[in-house]
């Protein structure tokens, strides 16, 4: 009984998910994708024969989302458990490349030298994400930044809140003349790769010299401190009067909640926004114009006068090619599963993160990325 | 003159006197701040639940897991060896091995963890592991069981061998009958100061047990390990009193595994003393 | 009542499978099947070692080329660009664009930590191992030695929680701001919270305090009482005995310990981890700066190692495990070299008849 109404909710779900009405899958182990482009990828998912557990590691920006993930997960199909855990992009990357874990978390897009290097290794995302720039200066609230002040932050050329450039930003505001103590991240973070790559979209002088990714040589800042974690750099910048860090949105309402304040940042079409649902989306949906097959698009500094400027798709990294037929198929269910409305990407637990849903005109893209995962 | 020289030697005391209060006191500081600290969190729920519902039961399961691991691997392949060192080998050999064992002795743990990360986990694809774990451990305690082992067998007197050898045992036989049960007080001991230090490694084990959010299961390969250093490791880094207190609740754990195991270890040696003294012919 | 043969052939370790042995038959077919099978188990750890070096070395050899002796002097150590430019080219090996691989932020850190540890450690283990040995009486021995001992199994993560929330936040209220006050150049500037060279460098004192003093306390008890009372018949106060006779008595031992706890120092990763800051590519300007040492530094960028797809960082990593592994494997065998000839090892179990 219980089989055939899983059966009918997988089947449910295919169907809502392809949209067209092209025969859907069933939970046979026929081969999935047709080679179209079109709307009507539709990887073959469902519950898997045997329990398979999907080890996942890496961004900890990703990693609260995935956390809420589990259990509906393994409500919906009982023969798949997701293990997340955190550690860093770098680390997800490394992992999925290792092979220690099936699933490498990154907000980060794998990078040429690793396409190369590892063909079959993809990275599927599940979800937008952006990143806010929290501060910790006892008085001062409603704080504007721009990327080139950030890039002069954390250069060592503007040391004190009060500096004229911020100022020039803020008029209105009485700024204290407290010295700036910058956080950064000391593990291989895909925070750090949007981070970095705003900076670099913004100020000239940080693109030719530290430019991005998710481990850059830091300028030496005297002062600066070091955090492992999104939750680490709220720690570090509540402790510290005076900080500037910059924390993924999954992490904002701890920091809001421990009184860090969180910046308005400067779009390219020179307003001044904060990440909401509303901001995040404008920024996907401008970058998502053209991406390429691989996937591998920065959502940074986008068009658009609702944009918010640090905005990045979520990754999976996952190899194409998996060692059972099981296995294959409970990561497609996942991933399918996560890019799902009604399943993880609805609301309810998109917003407790402030993460939006996939844009659309990706979608398809994507499921044709998730087809490619088999035995 | 001699006010002067008595005045010198109080001042030396004193200055002893401090030197060890500075010893007493960051061992009394760490071992109440880490109790201190755990307070909040302690409770029946800790060793109930795991890490991902802010207990840790699955860590110390794991960490008790790879005691076990430790046990089996460097346990035996360390007291083979150390009676090998101790009853069979020629004097030249003894020296060449026992050569070898103290430099291992002082490995960096983070080179035993590159290395096994390198090699175990990657290239040999056994992912992180409970095997890559306790092989990992096992080359860094193995030196301190294979020297107390020697040791120990060579602490039983002569005597005692040339009477087996009298009465026509073979060594191996004698090894086994007559030399053991004194000198086990002592190998015992050895195998918990290996048991001990391996409860409070990290470095080593962070690349190659990996971690995990649920109880650790018997599987040798591609399932991570959870251990209790980990949770300490991480938790120190997060944000909120909770977490802080759960780090301090797994670091107090650890430290009574290892207190207890020093305490055994103390009882064995005295027990070794004991059991040798009478013999002395 | 002792019949001491003084037959030749006493059967135990000094002969061990001497051709003697053999030639009298003492050991049987057995004997020989099982001492092989034991020797295979003590030759493990020589294959240990031979394995672990042969290894690191292998993994270091592409960056050892790579870098030649700019890994020497160059003062920054960074993966580069691993998401643009073209990758950089030496003696036919490739590496990120940008990528500088050198030691010596690494170095620096992990000599001037333990110089630092050591530094405090032996006058404060020496004088309160001479304190238990001469000053405390006999069934005071075993509470106080606790101490030790307890220091002794301590996790390097709990001293790392130690300092992070005990130690450094107390002394950078107390000590440091005093010392800050003195304004004596690069023993000055903020303390900040704590985590910085001088409270890593602390907190390592503390942990090989232990090595040190227990050690050096089984030497001050090893000293012969003959010379401790020659020199009290002679008139010598208890600290000018302690002064003049026994510490020198041991002086080589203590040297030994030393250089053991030196060892210790050098290769510490986690607490260093923890409590350093983490600050790669900046050379401390003042004693509260943070900083990176080698083992920290592996540890920490290990994890996010193999996003650089030529390679290059995993080996440049172990370029750096392979100098600390030099480094240390040195000052172990320097100290044990130095202990054989007093016949304190390293761990206080009885001695054999």
């Amino acid at each position: 009984m219980r089989r055939l109404v899983l059966l009918a909710a997988v089947g449910a779900v295919a169907l809502a998910a392809c949209g067209s009405s092209s025969p859907t899958s069933s939970s046979t182990s026929t081969t999935s994708a047709s080679s179209n482009t079109s709307n009507s990828v539709t990887p073959n998912i469902g519950n898997p024969t045997a329990a398979v557990t999907i080890n996942e590691s890496g961004s900890s920006l990703l990693y609260p989302f995935l956390q809420e993930l589990v259990t509906p997960l393994h409500t919906q199909y009982s023969n798949i458990t997701l293990a997340p855990a955190p550690g860093g992009s770098g680390k997800g990357i490394s992992d999925a490349i290792a092979g220690t874990v099936q699933l490498g978390g990154s907000d980060a897009y794998l990078s040429p030298g690793q396409l190369t290097q590892n063909p079959g290794l993809m990275n599927v995302p599940i979800v937008v994400s952006a990143q806010a720039v929290n501060y910790n200066v006892p008085g001062v609230s409603n704080l504007k930044l721009t990327g080139d002040i950030l890039a002069k932050i954390y250069s060592g050329k503007i040391v004190s809140w009060s500096d004229p450039a911020i100022a020039a930003v803020n008029s209105g505001t009485r700024l204290p003349s407290t010295k700036i103590v910058p956080v950064r991240r000391v593990d291989s973070s895909g925070d750090t790769f949007i981070f970095t790559s705003f900076l670099s979209a913004t100020n000239t002088t940080w693109q030719n010299g530290p430019g991005f990714g998710t481990t850059v040589t830091w300028p030496a800042v005297p002062g600066e401190l070091t955090a492992n974690g999104n939750p680490g750099m709220v720690q570090t910048c509540k402790a510290t009067p005076g900080c500037v860090a910059y924390v993924g949105v999954s992490a904002e309402s701890s920091a809001q909640s421990v009184g860090l304040g969180e910046a308005m940042l400067q779009n390219k079409a020179g307003g001044f926004v904060q990440p909401t649902a509303d901001t995040i989306t404008a920024a996907a949906t401008a970058g998502s114009a053209n991406v390429p097959d691989n996937l591998a698009q920065p959502l940074i500094y986008e068009d658009g006068a609702q944009s918010y400027p640090i905005v990045n798709f979520e990754y999976i990294v996952v190899k194409s090619t998996q060692s059972s037929a099981d296995l294959a198929k409970a990561i497609r269910t996942f991933l399918s599963f996560a890019i799902d409305p009604s399943g993880g990407s609805s609301q309810s637990y998109l917003s407790k993160e402030d993460f939006v849903a996939l844009p659309s005109t990706v979608v398809p893209k994507v499921k044709v990325a998730i087809a490619k995962i088999t035995p | 003159m001699r006010r002067r020289r008595r005045f010198l030697d109080l001042t030396f005391w004193g200055l002893a006197l401090l030197a060890f209060v500075c010893i007493a006191l960051p061992s009394l500081s760490i071992v109440g701040s880490v109790i201190h600290q755990a307070v909040p969190v302690l409770g029946w729920s800790l060793f109930t639940q795991r890490t991902n519902a802010l207990g840790i039961e699955n860590a110390i399961l794991g960490s008790l897991l790879l005691l076990v691991g430790v046990l089996v691997v460097a346990g035996t392949i360390g007291v083979a060896g150390g009676v090998y060192l101790a009853e069979f080998a020629p004097a030249r050999l003894q020296r060449f091995l026992r050569f070898f064992s103290d430099v291992l002795a002082g490995m960096p743990s983070i080179v035993v963890g590159y290395i096994g990360y390198v090699t175990l986990v990657v290239a040999f694809h056994w992912g992180f592991s409970l095997l890559a774990a306790v092989v990992a451990l096992s080359v860094l305690v193995l030196p301190y069981i294979v020297k107390t082992t020697e040791v120990s067998f060579r602490q039983v007197p002569t005597t005692l061998r040339e009477a087996a050898a009298g009465l026509g045992l073979p060594r191996s036989k004698t090894v086994w009958r007559i030399l053991l049960p004194p000198a086990a007080s002592g190998v015992i001991s050895g195998l918990i100061v290996a048991l001990a230090i391996s409860t409070g490694e990290l470095a080593p084990l962070l690349f190659t047990a990996g971690f995990s959010d649920q109880n650790p299961t018997l599987q040798l390969l591609h399932h991570q390990v959870p251990y209790l250093t980990s949770v300490t490791f991480t938790d120190l880094a997060l944000p909120g009193a909770r977490a802080h207190a759960t780090a301090a609740a797994a670091a107090a754990v650890s430290l009574a595994i290892v207190v207890i195991l020093i305490a055994a270890g103390r009882l064995m040696t005295v027990r070794a003393r004991r059991a040798t003294r009478g013999m002395a012919l | 009542m002792t019949a001491t043969a003084e037959r030749a052939t006493v059967p135990g370790p000094p002969s061990g499978l001497s051709a003697r042995a053999r030639r009298r038959s003492e050991l049987t077919g057995r004997d020989v099947t099982v001492s092989a099978v034991l020797a295979v188990a003590a030759f493990v750890p020589a294959a240990a070692l031979v394995w672990l070096t042969y290894e690191m070395a292998k993994q270091a050899y592409p960056a050892i080329v790579f870098n030649g002796w700019r890994f020497f002097t160059t003062k920054t150590f960074t993966l580069g660009n691993l998401y643009g430019g073209t990758p950089i080219v030496h003696h036919g090996y490739q590496a990120a664009h940008g990528a500088q691989y050198g030691v010596l932020p690494f170095l620096f850190g992990t000599v001037v930590s333990s110089a630092i540890a050591v530094v405090v450690a032996v006058p404060l283990s020496v004088g309160g191992a001479l304190f238990l040995a001469d000053r405390v009486p006999a069934r005071l021995q075993g509470a106080l030695g606790t101490f030790l001992e307890v220091l002794a199994g301590i996790p390097s993560v709990v001293f790392g929680l130690w300092g992070v929330f005990t130690f450094g936040p107390l002394m950078s209220r107390t000590g440091f701001k005093w010392l800050a006050a003195l304004h004596i150049p690069w023993l000055s500037g903020s303390p900040g919270a704590g985590q910085g060279l001088l409270t890593a460098s602390l907190v390592l004192a503390v942990m090989i305090i232990p090595i040190i003093a227990s050690t050096t306390r089984e030497l001050f008890r090893s000293v012969p009482p003959l010379t401790k009372e020659g020199a009290v018949a002679l008139g010598l106060t208890p600290s000018e005995t302690a002064r003049h006779v026994t510490i020198p008595f041991v002086r080589t031992g203590i040297l030994a310990a030393t250089i053991l706890g030196l060892g210790r120092a050098l290769g510490e990763t986690i607490a260093v981890l923890i409590i350093s800051g983490n600050a790669l590519n900046i050379y401390p300007h003042s004693i509260f700066d943070p900083f990176s040492t080698m083992a920290a530094g592996i540890a920490a960028i290990l994890d996010g190692a193999l996003t650089d797809s030529t390679g290059m960082a995993l080996h440049a990593l172990g370029e750096v495990g392979l100098v600390l592994l030099l480094v240390t494997l040195l000052a172990n065998l320097g100290g044990r070299f130095l202990t054989r000839r007093f016949s304190v090892g390293g761990l206080p179990v009885g001695r054999g008849i």
